[in-house]
């Protein structure tokens, strides 16, 4: 097995695209999340792969995610995964299920864990972490302000 | 019902061996894992000569890439059939079964499945878990700093939203399996706790408290598996495989189907359907425990109670003895041991005792029957393995 060192454990691992995931980090940097579309069955999906996973087409388009969603599930971190992550405690990773339809890993901006609820809609933010990453998260809508 | 394509009744159980486990400083994972296997031999009665096969999980804390064959070599073995397989959590179940095919197929005779690692003692604390999250996906889920726990939490609180589990509920599982080991020699953790208990521990992904977790622990077990004609000529009253089943439904977490409906439904199945049984003959289990709530899905998908149901079921004491289904008696990942891949190798030789009748106090009365369920990364991987004594074949 791969022997990681104290050094990995301080560092927080980053997204490192590849050739099926391109487009979508790229997007990000935007501010756009992108969805895959079949053009043959009309499925949406999540992740970025090189064919659709319902009928193996590989006519994908790429459209941008609306950003909103409701949150299927979620977990508030207080024991952080390793030191990269020890400052960041408490903090809620959240499953959120996308108005399109899929499915996604994020996290939830800000640490206000009063209204965190599955079914609560949020909205998708991005997140700079470097030049070259920016992560999709998520905050929660205040339907007050709607 | 006996089709001649089926694994049932071909393969026994007819050796296991453990070495410490808990904490154990000094010894290298691979040293642990020799440790079991000649206590395998050992408690057969066989030479280690007749083994023309080696499994093997991985060891995070060992660098070698091929462990089964690194195994071999340190023990001087040298194998015509080896694999190191990597299922998770279902590591265990799916050697056996792998193990069991190739007898039947004739591709091995002796099989030596075997795992051992050292998460304790053999890597700081963070290294351990940093190894552990490395099995997320570098792309898509790591960098939101999802620990192990929280996949299979949020399947929790789906679980609770869904049908009103509770927090008490899941921790019902934690205080039992603490009370099985309390009367197992060699667990790593025998003091008794209460729900109060598992309720104050400090919080470590929501709704999983530190007492809902698995322990971190060093350890090996080893099992060996020969065909049922030369099963008879060893030491020990054979265990057979009756019945073997996997299932892997998704690899990312988001991409889970249901998360409060899990592929050990299908991996069950096929299970019981080449043992010709159902969950009612089951007369002692053995269920993966990575975390307290874990279990209480288990018990819904194998068929121990309804979806939805398990948390009074496990309220009313059905998971141990004098219940519906006697569960880690050994104490499991929870109390007993959990030195990672090698976690769930400790149910089989539990269920293995248990339905030898060698299980003194700890004795679930008349057990024929057994179930091994292992399962992994964050539901994805699922492996069920029905066990019984000659007389039910
Ligand atoms: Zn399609």
């Amino acid at each position: 097995m791969k022997q990681l060192t104290e050094e990995d454990t301080i560092q927080k691992p980053l997204p490192i695209a590849d050739s099926d995931s391109h487009a979508m980090w790229e997007g990000l940097k935007k501010g756009e999340l992108l969805l895959q579309h079949c053009e043959d069955c009309g499925h949406v999906q999540y992740y970025q792969q090189g064919l659709c996973r319902i009928c193996q087409s590989k006519k994908l388009v790429h459209r941008a995610a609306s950003g909103r969603g409701i949150i299927h599930s979620y977990s508030v971190v207080h024991r952080s995964p390793g030191p990269a992550f020890r400052d960041d405690v408490p903090y809620a990773v959240l499953l959120v299920e996308l108005e399109e339809g899929p499915r996604m890993i994020s996290s939830l901006l800000g640490k206000d864990f009063t209204h965190l609820a599955i079914d609560s809609p949020v909205a998708m933010k991005t997140m700079k972490i470097s030049e070259q990453v920016f992560l999709p998260c998520f905050e929660l809508v205040n339907l007050a302000d709607k | 019902m006996r089709n001649k394509n089926t694994l049932r009744g071909k393969v026994a159980i007819v050796g296991i061996g453990q070495s410490p486990s808990g904490r154990v400083p000094g010894r290298s994972p691979l040293d642990l894992t020799a440790d079991a296997s000649l206590k395998a031999l050992a408690d057969a009665g066989m030479d280690k000569s007749q083994l023309d096969g080696v499994l093997t999980g991985n060891a995070y804390a060992s660098s070698f890439h091929r462990f089964s064959v690194a195994l071999s070599e340190y023990l001087n073995i040298q194998p015509s059939y080896s694999n190191t397989l990597q299922v998770s959590g279902a590591t265990a179940g799916a050697a056996v079964n792998t193990a069991a095919a190739a007898i039947c197929s004739g591709l091995a005779d002796t099989v030596l499945v075997a795992c051992g690692d050292s998460l304790l003692t053999g890597m700081t604390p963070d290294l351990a878990i940093r190894a552990m999250t490395e099995s997320r996906d570098q792309q898509y889920e790591m960098p939101f700093g999802i620990p192990v726990a929280n996949t299979f939490a949020m399947t929790a609180h789906r679980h609770m939203k869904e049908f009103g589990t509770t927090s008490e509920q899941m921790a019902q599982v934690a205080v039992t399996f603490r009370q099985h080991a309390s009367r197992t020699p060699g667990a790593q953790k025998t003091d008794l706790i209460s729900i109060d208990d598992v309720l104050a521990s400090k919080m470590v992904s929501s709704p999983y408290r530190k007492l809902d977790c698995s322990l971190i622990s060093d350890g090996a077990a080893a099992l060996i598996l020969t065909s049922a004609e030369k099963a008879y000529e060893y030491n020990q009253e054979p265990i057979f495989i009756l019945g073997g089943g996997e299932y892997y439904s998704h690899e990312h977490i988001f991409l889970m189907p249901n998360l409060t409906e899990t592929g050990a439904v299908q991996s069950a199945q096929k299970a019981y359907q080449m043992a010709g049984v159902s969950p009612l003959d089951i007369d002692v289990a053995g269920i993966y425990d990575c975390f307290t709530g874990t279990v209480l899905m288990m018990l819904e998908d194998l068929g121990f109670c309804k979806k939805g149901e398990a948390g009074p079921f496990v309220e009313a004491g059905e998971i141990t003895y004098g219940g519906c289904i006697p569960t880690n008696t050994h104490g499991g990942m929870l109390s007993y041991a959990h030195p990672g891949i090698p976690a769930a190798w400790f149910h089989f030789t539990e269920v293995v005792r248990q339905l030898r009748g060698n299980c003194g106090e700890r004795q679930v009365k008349d057990a024929e029957v057994g179930l091994v369920h292992t399962l992994g990364a964050g539901f994805s991987t699922h492996a069920t393995t029905v066990l019984g004594k000659g007389s039910t074949l």
